[in-house]
């Protein structure tokens, strides 16, 4: 029975209108889960990245360090690999066989923070190899990636003219002067707390306007 | 209301190109995308979960009343079906909720 279910529906008993309006509602919000991207979803993997690698990026620092000195870098590593990877099969899965002009414009914006992060990244490199002091490299390395996490979310914010979006990337622009002033390690709580803190305003603020729609 | 009385009030009034389980659930997947988008018909049939078959033979009900719109094309040499709902699908849509709706009563 189970595979004759949807076969053929112009052959069965005819629909009452409480079960057509059953099948709407079940049907519009499991179609919906799987083809309409979630930007909370985004914020919220990003948020915990930037939250658990970098506290631990901080905890582990220093001759008082709370945890193993190898542990911090090695969990950043893998939350911030592992946030790259998720985030890329999300929104491949959420945007498979799918087209149109929004979806474009989404795709290129991904797009930009793939480039952006592959470009800041080639360039942290080159720059580490230059006669910089390791607390330097350190403090490039922050307040460059949160510098280019408030562009990006400024320009998300002009693409969906969303005024949150806008002020959260003023935010993190803010926080990346925050960190170079902070110093090590005071650089890697900016990036746990404010900057992950950042993104889950960002994932609540999504969840909120979800809600309301 | 028994049910027999409801399929008897019900069923006249409601637009007989979506009032069928399949094709409603085709108009409710299409419906859920923007109005500018389309998707492609293997990711339909597995948002769906349909045969390919089952979902053509709907699909082209669809079409005839122009609640749908079927474009084939190549992407990179590979033919693919693209399928959209058009405005006057959404609209024929958005009227057989509303008459639906309209069959039950208020939820208390």
């Amino acid at each position: 029975m189970k595979l004759n279910r949807f076969v053929d529906s112009d052959n069965e008993e005819p629909l009452t209108a409480d079960a057509s309006l059953a099948v709407i509602e079940a049907e519009r919000d499991r179609v919906a889960k799987r083809v309409t991207f979630n930007p909370a979803v985004m914020s919220g993997i990003w948020a915990v990245a930037w939250f658990v690698g970098f506290g631990c990026a901080y905890l582990a620092y220093g001759s008082d360090r709370v945890i193993p000195a190898w542990l911090g870098p090695t969990v950043a590593a893998t939350f911030l690999v592992a946030a790259v990877v998720v985030s890329m099969l999300y929104a491949a899965r959420i945007n498979s066989g799918i087209s149109g002009p929004s979806r474009t414009s989404a795709a290129m914006y991904g797009w930009s923070w793939m480039l952006g992060f592959a470009c800041l990244t080639a360039v942290n490199i080159v720059l580490a190899n230059r006669d910089l002091s390791s607390a330097t490299i350190t403090l490039l390395w922050s307040a460059s990636s949160l510098l280019l996490v408030g562009v990006l979310q400024l320009a998300g914010g002009a693409i969906w003219r969303d005024w949150t979006q806008f002020a959260i990337g003023v935010w993190m622009m803010i926080c990346a002067t925050g960190a170079v002033l902070a110093g090590v390690p005071g650089n890697f709580l900016v990036q746990a707390l404010a900057g992950g803190g950042g993104f889950a305003v960002l994932a609540l603020y999504f969840v909120a306007q979800r809600r309301r729609a | 209301m028994t049910d027999e009385k409801m399929r008897a009030t019900a069923v006249p009034e409601l637009d007989p190109v979506i009032h069928a389980q399949a094709r409603l659930r085709v108009m409710v997947a299409l419906a859920a995308l923007g109005a500018d988008e389309q998707v492609t018909f293997p990711r339909l049939r597995q948002l769906l979960d349909m045969t390919a078959g089952n979902l053509s033979i709907h699909l082209r009900k669809l079409e005839e009343a122009e609640y749908v719109e079927i474009v084939k094309t190549h992407q990179r040499r590979t033919p693919v079906t693209l399928v959209m709902l058009t405005a006057s699908g959404r609209v024929a849509f958005d009227r057989y909720v509303t008459a639906v709706r309209s069959l039950l009563p208020e939820p208390t």
